[in-house]
């Protein structure tokens, strides 16, 4: 609970706001920056999935792109149903990077130039929809 | 008084002076940008010694800022006739190496001449552009000169095939003409066209982009879809043009060449029975389908980086020229979207022009959903699509191999929209909707809503209600494709079919 001063037309209110949603989010897996690191406990949790063999990253990058890499965005709305291409690799154009279904069709979708993979931005799963980035590719 | 040796002899100095153009200098200037002169363009582009130049001498008119002195040879274009594959065509080529291949009023009037020719004589035109633009000194009369241009070019629209390239720089008004036109071509890295170049957009919206990346071959052939064909250099250009000149008849009324089918017309292809996946979900390449049943595998795509979701591409049936337009399951599902259908409904009207048979190979979910393609008229650019077939009066015969519903089955030339002869395989799907759609409706308030499903599946995902109903001629064996289509077409030969006289129709633009 905090109180705070508001004022509103030269009147000064006092209110108290509480913060609702505080207890659970402690435990929420999705913020590990807001959750406390008490003890080193925390560390195995982070990472325990990069040790699994599982195909697709748990992290998947968003935010700008590289300078002079082609994006390969998603040319209709519609889920990611396999990653087929691993970052770092080489990649010629046309090369399935991932399948996207959409309209009730596995759609495969290429690699729009020759260069290496810089990145793979959705995971099975993912819900994307048009123009959204799922690749970056570097020359 | 001068013999009449020297006359003749003057004549030939004259000739020789104007063949040369802008002169040596800018001659190897031209060379060094990967580039032809506009005379060797045209003599690649006729059979050998076939091109005959005409009004070489016209000379401008222009006395503002001391252009009564200038020499412009030719006024800066090539105009003349002569024969592409036996054919008679007409032609013109700007010459980028006098006054920057700008156009004059004199320059225009030049154009206009053989655009006139073509159109009395009944030739197709292929006009080859590389020129800075309007030429500024001449002002208002050089502006004069492309509005003639482009009523030429809208006069001859539809009667004679008109092909535009684009061998340099088309900038400003000037591109107009070649989009007025049936087909562009663009040569990568040395060809642009854009109504504003970089440096206004710069000043203007702050966006940098190159030349090439704004209005390049590949910009055009991919994203906008103003240029038809993107060709990897001059050469490449030329011997395309010509490939798709034999496909074309020389005016709307006349048949397309006929040309000695190598390939048997009863061929069958046993690959066809398994080129359909098991599985609905997933794709295969329809150009594949193509390619099995038309003359030797050989087709000619038009606009084929561009609304991918669509193939639209020439080809011959028993040596008779044909336009085919197919969805591409491989690309956005082979849906129907605001680009495919302009793409589609602009080549089925160029065929109808030019009495080229229209087969229609069809494997459609849909149309494609979306607040993009609602906002951006999807509802007007699909009725063009609808609109080109009900309007086309040329045989009109179509495949069903796969999916076929709903709104987006109508408008791929199903028998209410005046095809002739509709074939499906047995893996064909001619339905209102998909099973799970239809399941979620109908079967709503169902307990056992998937058992009902399974039932739609088996009863209305077939052929066989729409063969039931008239919709569906035959159903085929997938391999017979071919002599069918053969079959049908030569069944259609004679085919005449009238609609109400009218001025124009009003095709929602």
């Amino acid at each position: 609970m905090k109180k705070f001063n508001v004022t509103v037309n030269g009147k000064t209110y006092e209110v108290e706001v509480e913060e609702v949603g505080a207890p659970q989010k402690a435990a929420a897996p999705a913020a590990p920056a807001a959750a406390p690191a008490p003890s080193p406990a925390a560390q195995p949790v982070q990472k325990a999935p990069a040790a699994q063999p599982a195909p697709a990253a748990p992290v998947v990058p968003k935010g700008p792109v590289p300078e002079g890499a082609i994006t390969v965005k998603a040319p209709m709305p519609g889920k990611i149903s396999a990653v087929k291409a691993e970052s770092g690799a080489s990649v010629k154009r046309g090369d399935v990077l991932v399948v996207l279904e959409a309209m009730k069709m596995q759609n495969d979708i290429t690699a729009t130039a020759d260069g290496t993979l810089h990145e793979i931005r959705v995971q099975v799963g993912d819900n994307v929809k048009t123009g959204d980035i799922l690749a970056v590719i570097t020359q | 008084m001068a013999t009449v040796q020297e006359k003749i002899e003057l004549l030939h100095q004259k000739l020789d002076t104007i063949e040369m153009g802008g002169g040596q200098q800018k001659i190897d200037k031209q060379h060094e940008k990967g580039k032809m002169t506009a005379r060797e363009r045209l003599h690649m582009l006729f059979d050998e010694g076939s091109f005959t130049e005409i009004s070489q001498f016209i000379h401008h008119r222009c006395t503002n800022f001391g252009m009564e002195k200038k020499e412009i040879p030719g006024d800066g274009v090539v105009t003349g006739y002569g024969n592409v594959n036996g054919r008679l065509v007409f032609a013109y080529a700007e010459d980028f190496t006098v006054e920057g291949g700008s156009l004059g009023e004199m320059h225009a009037h030049k154009i206009c001449q053989v655009q006139e020719m073509a159109l009395k004589m009944g030739a197709p035109i292929v006009g080859i552009n590389d020129s800075g633009g309007a030429r500024i000194q001449e002002g208002v009369d050089a502006l004069s000169g492309f509005g003639r241009i482009f009523m030429n070019n809208t006069k001859a629209s539809g009667v004679i095939p008109q092909i535009s390239v684009i061998m340099g720089p088309c900038a400003g008004g000037a591109v107009y003409s070649p989009a007025l036109t049936d087909f562009i071509y663009m040569v990568k890295n040395t060809s642009n066209m854009f109504i504003t170049g970089p440096k206004v957009i710069k000043s203007v919206t702050m966006e940098e982009v190159t030349a090439e990346d704004l209005g390049g071959a590949v910009a055009h052939n991919t994203i906008s879809g103003v240029a038809h064909f993107a060709c990897e250099n001059e050469t490449d250009c030329i011997e395309q043009i010509k490939y798709l000149l034999d496909f074309l008849p020389s005016n709307n009324m006349e048949e397309a060449p006929v040309y000695d089918s190598s390939d048997d017309s009863g061929r069958m292809d046993e690959s066809l029975d398994s080129i359909i996946p098991d599985s609905d979900n997933v794709a295969y390449d329809m150009v594949d389908v193509i390619k099995s049943c038309v003359d030797n595998g050989e087709i000619y795509q038009v606009l084929e980086n561009y609304a991918m979701n669509m193939i639209t591409c020439f080809a011959r049936f028993d040596g008779q020229s044909v336009g085919i337009i197919a969805n591409q399951p491989k690309f956005l599902a082979g849906c129907l979207d605001i680009n495919a259908s302009d793409k589609a409904a602009r080549f089925i009207r160029f065929c109808d022009a030019f009495n080229i048979p229209v087969v229609t190979f069809v494997d459609v979910p849909g149309f494609l959903p979306g607040i993009n393609q609602e906002h951006g008229g999807i509802i007007r650019h699909g009725a063009k699509l609808l609109y080109a077939y009900c309007e086309a009066t040329v045989p009109k015969v179509t495949v069903v191999t796969r999916k076929a519903y709903g709104g987006a089955y109508i408008g791929m030339c199903c028998r209410q929209l005046g095809a002739d002869m509709v074939f499906a395989w047995p893996t064909a799907e001619i339905a209102v909707m998909g099973p799970d759609g239809a399941a979620d409706i109908i079967f709503k308030r169902d307990s056992d809503k998937e058992a009902k499903k399974q039932e739609y599946i088996k009863e209305f995902l077939t052929p066989y209600k729409a063969a039931e109903h008239g919709y569906v001629d035959c159903v085929i064996d997938p391999k017979e494709t071919r002599p069918r289509i053969i079959n049908a077409l030569a069944m259609l030969y004679s085919k005449r079919e009238d609609r109400p006289q009218k001025k124009h129709g009003n095709i929602p633009l």
